[in-house]
Parts: structure tokens; C-alpha cells; sequence
């Protein structure tokens, strides 16, 4: 039957986990012949369509408890264990760079749009820093011209 | 009508050259050369040359 270390790690989960990976066991520790079988399963975790109706029928887990089951499986290490689900880490990491938080521009290659004054503060700041070091030297021209008798470029 | 008469002085303003939209408003007689004076910027705390700002159409 299985390996021993299955039946060890099987013992130190909590019920729910164990009743859940007997009735629906995971293909990486089934033995060959059962794989085909499991594959063909319809995950407990997907809506599916009935062979004969056509009808479409609710995922057996909800998406709440589909997101206790990861949880708790996480919590004893056995997350790979359980079918594909959006609750999956792996899955929830791999929206969490596509969208970043819920706040829009914070993914990955992606910018927050900011207020006007945020974008153009680095251009400001950068004319300021140019005009005070322009400054010794328009101060100098100025009292050359006699404190303003002589200047002609007055701002606009 | 007779036109009102122009007063004989004026409010200008003064802006920091410093460009950081800084300015101070002073009144001077209307026929005086344009102001221009070292002034406090508390934007750049330094001492930088104010200007008067060109006159009309605002």
C-alpha cells in the first residue's frame, strides 16, 4: 500500500485534512495504476458539467472553505498536496505582482499615477536648484548695474 | 464723464528670482523706476534678488 512516511504525515494532520485527501487523494502519491483514474476525477474544487445533463453544477468546496482547506494545509505543509485553486498561494502571489495592492499602478512594471504637483516636484525642485546656483552671479550683475537702474530682463 | 484719476501710486510684486513663486507686494509712486531689492526667501532661507514683476493684463 503506501510508503510509511505517507501513513506518518497522514497521522499528524487534523481530521478535516485527512477526511478531505481520502476522499479525493492526491495523484502525486497514488500508485500508477489509480493515476489515469484520479486524473480523469473532476476537481472537487472547479464547477463541472455533468456527462449526461450538460447541466453545470457548483464546485464540491465552496470558495470560503476551498480557502480554509489551503490554510490549514499550509499550516502542515502539505499545500501541494491539494487540487488547483485560486486560493492557492502560488495563485494568490501571482495576482498579487499582477495587480499589486488594491490601489491601481502598484504591480509590477506598472506606476501610481499621482497628483500633478507629485509628478512635476522633481522638475521644480530641479529649476530652483539652477536658479540659486545662477544666483551670486545675477546679484553680482545687478550691483554692477547700479541695483536695477540698468536691468532690463524683468520677469514676466 | 470725466475719467477717474490715476492714483498716485501703485501696489507691484515683487518675485523671488529664486523661482520658487515666492513674492512680496510693496507700493511705490507710479512714475519711479521699477523695484528690485535682496530680500529674504524663506522657501530657499537665503538672502536672493527680488524683482518687480512686469505690470498689466493679469
Amino acid at each position: 500500500m503506501f510508503p510509511r512516511h505517507y501513513i506518518k504525515l497522514a497521522e499528524g494532520l487534523p481530521p478535516r485534512l485527512t477526511r478531505f485527501f481520502a476522499r479525493y487523494p492526491p495523484q502525486a502519491i497514488l500508485p500508477p495504476k489509480e493515476q489515469e483514474a484520479a486524473a480523469q476525477a473532476p476537481s472537487p474544487f472547479k464547477p463541472h458539467k455533468h456527462p449526461v445533463t450538460g447541466k453545470w453544477h457548483n464546485p464540491v468546496f465552496s470558495l470560503r472553505r476551498q480557502a480554509e482547506l489551503v490554510k490549514l494545509a499550509r499550516q502542515h505543509g502539505v499545500e501541494e498536496l491539494l487540487p488547483h485553486t485560486v486560493k492557492g498561494t502560488e495563485e494568490r502571489i501571482r495576482r498579487r505582482v499582477e495587480n499589486g495592492l488594491r490601489v491601481k499602478g502598484t504591480g509590477v512594471g506598472q506606476r501610481v499615477k499621482g497628483k500633478e504637483s507629485e509628478r512635476m516636484l522633481k522638475a521644480r525642485l530641479e529649476k530652483r536648484r539652477q536658479a540659486m546656483l545662477e544666483m551670486p552671479k545675477m546679484i553680482q550683475t545687478w550691483k554692477e548695474r547700479g541695483h536695477g537702474r540698468g536691468w532690463k530682463k524683468w520677469p514676466k | 464723464m470725466a475719467k477717474k484719476a490715476k492714483s498716485r501710486t501703485i501696489a507691484v510684486r515683487l518675485v523671488s528670482m529664486a523661482l520658487t513663486g515666492y513674492y512680496k507686494t510693496m507700493i511705490r509712486p507710479r512714475t519711479h523706476r521699477p523695484l528690485s531689492m535682496l530680500k529674504y526667501d524663506p522657501v530657499v532661507r537665503k538672502k536672493v534678488l527680488f524683482l518687480e514683476q512686469k505690470r498689466g493684463g493679469r
